[in-house]
């Protein structure tokens, strides 16, 4: 994993740019910190001079009363990626959305948007950051309730001295991407909770933006719709490709989502990889408790359980498994087979076998 | 009882030290009576400081008094020449725009009554002061509250001052304003709007504080300048919170403008009602009084729709039609319509009241007279100088002996043991002290006994930092002078209380359990918390004539909604959860209201009685109108000599009794929140 070398100090700028190639990252946070209390600035520089490792600097900081609600965040994000973060309620993961765009400055660290620092930028640019480049969706829908749909929509617009009627006309066409036509005159608190927060989608695209932040946006609903809106969620995505920061706590919505995911406890982000990496290769005990709900078929592949290896003894049927499907779609296979079966690549080279009695028990652990 | 809990050892050391004063009274008289010789003239100095300071200040100000004077002729005359129909008309459509028929209604209803009451040149006079100083009081409120709302640093102290503005009793700050801007209506209209200021300041703090972070948020992500996110997102946002102090801001405009009457100068309502009183004409009085009803009512009801959550709309062309009307009557009759003042429909109904209020006191002389003495000479006389004192053959038939204060302690000792025994050693040490406290008379307590024992309570509602707090601004009322006179406040207002929170209780307890008394006793609350000060003073008057039993009744009139509006609320908010446990439990309905509902009520119930003894200080200077002795009479004696010294420090003294007690009752409150975990 490419930000695992960034942990310790602050690197400089020069080797960021080596780390993430050539290409500049749609998002860089290296080594950011969010500490509450009083004189955090102060404390977390004294902390972090005094103490080698990060989790030391944390228990300082603790034992001084203050709270490191992130710790040593460092993680890049491509452009045009979705990047979940999850975590539990309390992990951090919404502060440090916070500090990547800007609500709260971060007490620490460094964190860029295209190349550009932002903790350090000035109020004037960054209001010019805000309305040029950044959207933001929460939790709660954050609608302003003394505006119409449609004047909820066209705020960002407004803010910026855009002319009522071309940005009445712009809010228009985000609402009918989010699928709210014939709702523009309705007040938020005539809206369902789904429908609120579509209105907060539509709100947050509507300048255009090129880096999108998602505030657990589907938590509050319930589950019908929030699965309806992630389905809408990612047409939108398909259609726009912006860069994404997406907060959640729901592990199957991340894992639903996310190109990739950062999972964040007690406000260090512990481990960062694709959503097969988090099934699969779980770094510690925390990681592998929250997969253990998920429906592991779905996400774990033929290859963790075959065996590999081109000798191996099989039976006579060959149900045609390749080593990239998942387990459920290899059981379905195998349904009435008994002996091991082959694995083979695309082009029909062994690569291993599979007990069909292994694929089922890998699912029923996991499940139980 | 190896380890006393707090409260034990905070009594223990009150009831020492009480008994320690009882006993050495004889021998050192001064522990008694605070010796004159000890008292600092803080009183000439704060009003030396004040006058050398007003002086400093006097040119701005008469200069600002000038420039007011302006906007009052300019509305006074706006008001006074406006016939009457189009006034009338032009309210009716408004109240039709704010609250459609009802309201529309309730206005020509209202006006009518104005206007054949004959007063409606006085009212326009006291509402041309209202609408020059509500705008006043807006800005003012409105940009304090912004202001603290943008620099959290310095909300803190806006919240204590606003606290001190708001528990200075209202004549306090007249006197140096009367010095400030000299007789006459200016005085009023400044006075009404730094006391109307405080709640539209904490109303648009609050709303502006209780906006959801999330649109916070969403305002600053949108790219809004702080300007921008402030004006076009944050304030309508907590429009409902600000709309509650535009309402809160008009009601203490109004009623501050009718106790400014008492300055004179203009010939305004309530001046109209302190005239008729002092000629003892009470059926005007009671007319003039109703007319300030009519008008706070109106007021009330219309700026209370603006606090609603989801308003009707109502047809704009009904309000426009109204309007027209109005114009068309006033152009048709221009020649009857110019002498509002003439219309006397109700001086006959004022005379008949007269008459038979005369007639009723007579009639009923002996049963009032006994009602008025019985309250004086059995409950006020023996708390204000004490058993030993109030005890005399004339009143009681018999007369106090040693050997009866032995017997009331003892008993009082008794009771004490007896709880004390029982694990609760707190309230055995209370009744021995509430027993010495009985014998001696709240108005001649020991002051070393009051400064402890206020600083012991005090430790234990709010810690050290309220004890020493306490501590330290009684002593400088002890210094001061004022020390009698605080304590006969003291003990005026502590009866009132005593009997709101006797009374109010009784009744909120009523209301909770039954909702048809709550139907007949909410509409009383809702009028008695619209009518302002002033009014109460008539009804009591009429009935038992100028004296401290007419004070009493007008502050427990006033200072009793609060009582049992909370009471009522905390026993009926219990959550349903709870009480479907106790019912599961097999609880009566007497078991829950005792081990259920009153436990869960205590927060509710003691912030109503906080909010009482707020409300029983306010009162008190405006019952000295009408005859109390205390720190009311010296605030009310120094406007009248116009001497700020004596103003201000009476007014600091009572500020200071409202705001330990505040604080004390709060300790308490927050102590048991904290207690239920809520």
């Amino acid at each position: 994993m490419r930000t695992s070398g960034a942990r310790l100090s602050t690197p400089p700028l020069t080797e960021l740019t080596q780390v993430s190639g050539s290409e500049t990252p749609a998002i860089t946070c290296r080594n950011v910190w969010q500490v509450f209390g009083n004189n955090a600035d102060s404390a977390l520089k004294e902390a972090l001079s005094r103490h080698e490792t990060p989790e030391a600097a944390a228990q300082d900081l603790r034992g001084k009363g203050l709270i490191p609600a992130v710790q040593d965040a460092s993680f890049d994000v491509k452009e045009g990626e979705l990047f979940v973060i999850m975590g539990l309620s309390g992990s951090g993961k919404s502060t440090l959305i916070r500090c990547i765009s800007h609500l709260l400055h971060a007490t620490g660290g460094e964190i860029r948007i295209d190349g550009e620092n932002i903790v350090e930028a000035s109020p004037k640019r960054l209001i010019e950051l805000r309305r040029k480049k950044l959207g933001m969706v929460f939790q709660h829908f954050g609608l302003f309730p003394h505006m119409t749909v449609a004047e909820n929509v066209a705020y960002p617009l407004r803010v910026q001295g855009v002319k009522k009627k071309q940005r009445l006309a712009k809010a228009q066409e985000v609402i009918e991407l989010v699928g709210l036509g014939g709702r523009e005159k309705n007040f938020p608190r005539e809206l369902s909770g789904g429908q609120r927060q579509r209105v907060g989608i539509a709100r947050s695209l509507v300048a255009d933006c090129s880096v999108w932040f998602l505030d657990e946006p589907f938590s509050a609903l319930d589950p019908l719709i929030r699965r309806q809106l992630q389905d809408e969620f990612l047409e939108i995505q398909a259609k726009l490709r912006t860069t994404i920061v997406f907060i959640t706590h729901d592990i199957n919505e991340a894992l639903k989502l996310a190109d990739r995911i950062a999972i964040m406890r007690d406000g260090k982000v512990v481990q960062i990889g694709t959503p097969a990496d988090i099934v699969l290769r779980p770094v510690d005990d925390y990681v592998r408790e929250f997969s253990k709900d998920v429906a592991k078929g779905q996400h774990a592949h033929v290859s963790s359980v075959m065996q590999p290896g081109e000798h191996h003894v099989y039976g006579a049927d060959d149900p045609g498994l390749r080593q990239d499907m998942t387990l459920d779609a290899a059981l379905a296979r195998c349904m009435e087979l008994y002996e091991p079966v082959p694995v083979r690549t695309d082009d029909g080279k062994l690569v291993g076998v599979v007990n069909p009695a292994d694929l089922a028990a890998a699912l029923q652990v996991e499940q139980g | 009882m190896a380890s006393l809990s707090k409260g034990s050892v905070a009594a223990l050391i009150a009831a020492v030290v009480g008994a320690l004063c009882l006993l050495l009274e004889s021998s050192l008289p001064w522990l008694v009576k605070f010796p004159a010789a000890w008292v600092l003239p803080a009183t000439g100095w704060v009003g030396a400081f004040m006058e050398w300071f007003l002086a400093l200040i006097k040119p701005t100000a008469r200069a600002f008094s000038a420039l007011m004077f302006y906007p009052m002729e300019a509305a006074n005359y706006v008001l006074s020449h406006t016939p009457w129909p189009l006034v009338i008309c032009a309210t009716t459509a408004l109240a039709w725009t704010l609250g459609g028929v009802r309201m529309a209604l309730m206005a020509v209803v209202g006006l009518g009554f104005v206007l054949a009451s004959g007063y409606w040149p006085e009212s326009m006079n006291t509402l041309a002061l209202v609408a020059v100083s509500v705008p006043l009081a807006l800005i003012i409120g409105g940009g304090i509250g912004i202001l603290a709302n943008e620099y959290p640093r310095i909300r803190q102290p806006v919240q204590a001052v606003l606290d001190i503005m708001q528990t200075v009793p209202t004549f306090a700050y007249l006197t140096p304003l009367l010095v400030l801007f000299g007789f006459g209506p200016v005085v009023g209209l400044i006075a009404s709007a730094i006391y109307a200021a405080p709640p539209m300041a904490r109303n648009v703090l609050l709303g502006l504080e209780r906006v959801e972070p999330e649109i916070k948020e969403a305002a600053i992500m949108a790219g809004g300048t702080r300007l921008q996110q402030l004006f076009q997102c944050e304030i309508p946002s907590a429009g409902q919170q600000i709309m509650v102090g535009v309402n809160q801001c008009l009601m203490a405009a109004l009623s501050m403008v009718i106790i400014a009457a008492v300055i004179g100068g203009f010939d305004d309502i309530g001046w109209e009602v302190l005239l008729t009183m002092r000629k003892a004409q009470f059926g005007q009085s009671l007319l003039a009084g109703l007319v300030i009803v009519i008008f706070a009512i109106l007021i009330d009801r219309m700026s209370g729709t603006l606090t609603q959550d989801r308003r009707d709309r109502h047809d704009p062309r009904v309000a426009w039609g109204i309007l027209a009307l109005g114009v068309l009557v006033s152009a048709a009759f221009w020649g009857s319509v110019q002498q509002p003042g003439n219309y006397g429909l109700f001086n006959p109904v004022a005379d008949s009241v007269d008459r038979g209020l005369s007639s009723f006191t007579s009639a009923n002389a002996e049963f009032l007279t006994a009602l008025k003495n019985n309250v004086l000479f059995y409950v006020l006389l023996p708390m204000r100088i004490g058993l030993d004192q109030a005890v005399l053959p004339f009143t009681w038939g018999f007369a106090w002996t040693p050997a009866m204060s032995a017997a009331l302690f003892a008993a009082g000792a008794a009771a004490g043991v007896v709880f004390a025994l029982r694990g609760q050693v707190a309230l055995g040490i209370m009744l021995l002290i509430a027993a010495g406290m009985l014998e001696t008379g709240i108005s001649q307590l020991p002051w070393p006994f009051v400064l402890v024992g206020a600083g012991a309570l005090a430790w234990v509602a709010g810690g050290r930092n309220l004890a020493v707090l306490t501590v330290v601004l009684l002593g400088t009322i002890l210094l001061s002078g004022l020390w009698e006179r605080a304590l006969l406040s003291l003990y005026l207002s502590g009866a009132a209380v005593f009997a709101c929170a006797v009374m109010g209780g009784a009744i909120g307890l009523a209301s909770a359990v039954s909702p048809g008394v709550w139907r007949v006793v909410r509409p009383v609350c809702d009028m008695l918390q619209t009518i302002p000060l002033f009014v109460f003073l008539i009804p009591v008057l009429m009935v038992f004539q100028i004296g401290e039993f007419s004070a009493f009744l007008a502050i427990i009139a006033y200072a009793i909604v609060p009582m049992i509006r909370y009471t009522r609320h905390g026993l009926v908010s219990t959550p349903e959860e709870m009480i479907e446990a106790a019912t599961a439990s097999g609880a009566t309905t007497w078991q829950m209201l005792k081990d259920i509902r009153a436990p869960y009520a205590a927060p509710s119930i003691l912030l109503g009685l906080n909010q009482t003894i707020l409300y029983a200080f306010a009162m008190l200077v405006i019952a000295a109108l009408i005859g109390t002795t205390g720190l009311g009479q010296s605030i009310y004696l120094a406007l009248g000599q116009a001497d700020v010294g004596l103003g201000i420090s009476a007014g600091a003294a009572m500020a200071i009794l409202a705001l330990i007690a505040d604080r004390m009752v709060q300790g308490f409150a927050e102590e048991r929140r904290k207690a239920l975990g809520l």
